[in-house]
């Protein structure tokens, strides 16, 4: 093997970072597309709604085993707790996402 | 010919016809979704050990693909937990894996989408949310109750916290169904403009000409279809990292 050139060594080296530093700007998590934004709020206020619902329904169960006619009433009141729950998993979904957008194309910065 | 789009789903034995066993008088067969699972389970046990055999300074392609599938995981679990949370590595390292090689898997004509019933999905889901309930435990003992707390006065917490709780309930859900029905809606259109393919196909005259588009736009929406499964997949381990944190952390990150 020959010894390498330095000029070319440093040339390449050269080179090589500037493809790096490129990669770590371009190549960054791009933001998430408009419809999986929409999909992903809308599974979580229907997910929500689901669970808020079906505990309510759960509660009425359990009373109605034990003699107590609550039927409806628990179904009510966490069915809209789950709406509440649904909208609260929705704002956190959102500032998650902006989080992601507007954070610093490092991790070094902000890792660890 | 079967042009129930909703055809693909359909789980049934194959190789044994038998059940295998019976678990409280219900038999157990050997499915295609179990055989799927199987076939991914090993081929990227297999891939990914004997890809980095050979340990190559310059890689060979497959030794890189495994790198690479290495360093985006961890950069991932870095990035949204911190530290300490590479000590879940494996654990989400193979969720990814899992996920987007059923993904793939399911990409090939003719196979079955392990990832498009709901059943592993929230199998898969519950894994996860149970991991995290342990984890947050084991860390923080009685403590992790405190997740369940926002800071509020006390007479909205009575409000607040059935919210939390329903919210934290909520996850498994949303996120099984996020990939279930990302993948059930891919392959169900698929299949449906191969319907139109052979339904027009099939008319004749100028019908003929008319299924070259559809046929088509299956190349487009296949390409589309490659996407969603990658990001499906890293939208599934993203969520583990983000709720494993939570657990990690507790509050400490507002």
């Amino acid at each position: 093997m020959t010894t390498p050139d330095p000029d070319r060594l440093s040339e390449l080296g050269k080179k090589l970072d500037k493809i790096q530093t490129r990669q770590e700007q371009g190549a960054r998590r791009a933001p998430p597309s408009q419809s999986n934004i929409a999909f992903r709020f809308a599974t979580e206020l229907v997910a929500s709604l689901i669970v808020g619902g079906g505990l309510g329904w759960g509660i009425d169960w359990l009373f109605g085993h034990f003699g107590f006619h609550t039927r409806p009433a628990f179904l009510i009141l966490f069915f809209v707790l789950g709406a509440a729950a649904g909208i609260r998993n929705v704002m956190r979904a959102a500032t998650e996402i902006n989080a992601e957008i507007a954070k610093p194309r490092s991790d070094k910065e902000n890792g660890s | 010919m079967n042009l129930n789009p909703m055809e693909q789903f359909a789980i049934k034995p194959v190789l044994i016809q038998d059940p295998l066993f019976h678990i409280a008088g219900h038999p157990i067969y050997f499915t295609n979704q179990a055989l799927l699972m199987v076939i991914v389970a090993v081929a990227s046990a297999l891939f990914l050990t004997f890809a980095v055999k050979p340990n190559r300074l310059v890689p060979t392609r497959g030794q890189s693909m495994a790198e690479m599938s290495y360093e985006f995981v961890a950069n991932m679990i870095h990035t949204a937990t911190g530290q300490d949370g590479l000590k879940f590595f494996p654990f989400v390292f193979t969720l990814f894996i899992f996920v987007l090689c059923s993904n793939f898997f399911g990409m090939v004509p003719g196979s079955f989408t392990v990832t498009s019933q709901i059943a592993v999905t929230l199998a898969l889901a519950c894994l996860v949310v149970g991991m995290v309930i342990v984890v947050g435990f084991m860390k923080h003992g009685i403590g992790f109750l405190k997740l369940f707390v926002p800071h509020a006065p006390w007479y909205l917490l009575v409000l607040l916290i059935p919210i939390e709780v329903i919210s934290f309930l909520t996850r498994p859900i949303s996120l099984s169904v996020r990939l279930f029905a990302n993948m059930l809606a891919g392959h169900t259109m698929l299949a449906v403009f191969a319907g139109f393919v052979v339904s027009l196909g099939t008319a004749g005259g100028i019908f003929m000409g008319v299924a070259l588009a559809p046929l088509l736009l299956i190349v487009a929406i296949m390409l589309l279809e490659l996407l969603v499964a990658f990001l499906q997949a890293y939208v599934f381990a993203i969520l583990t990292c983000i709720y494993l944190n939570e657990a990690l952390h507790l509050h400490d990150h507002h």
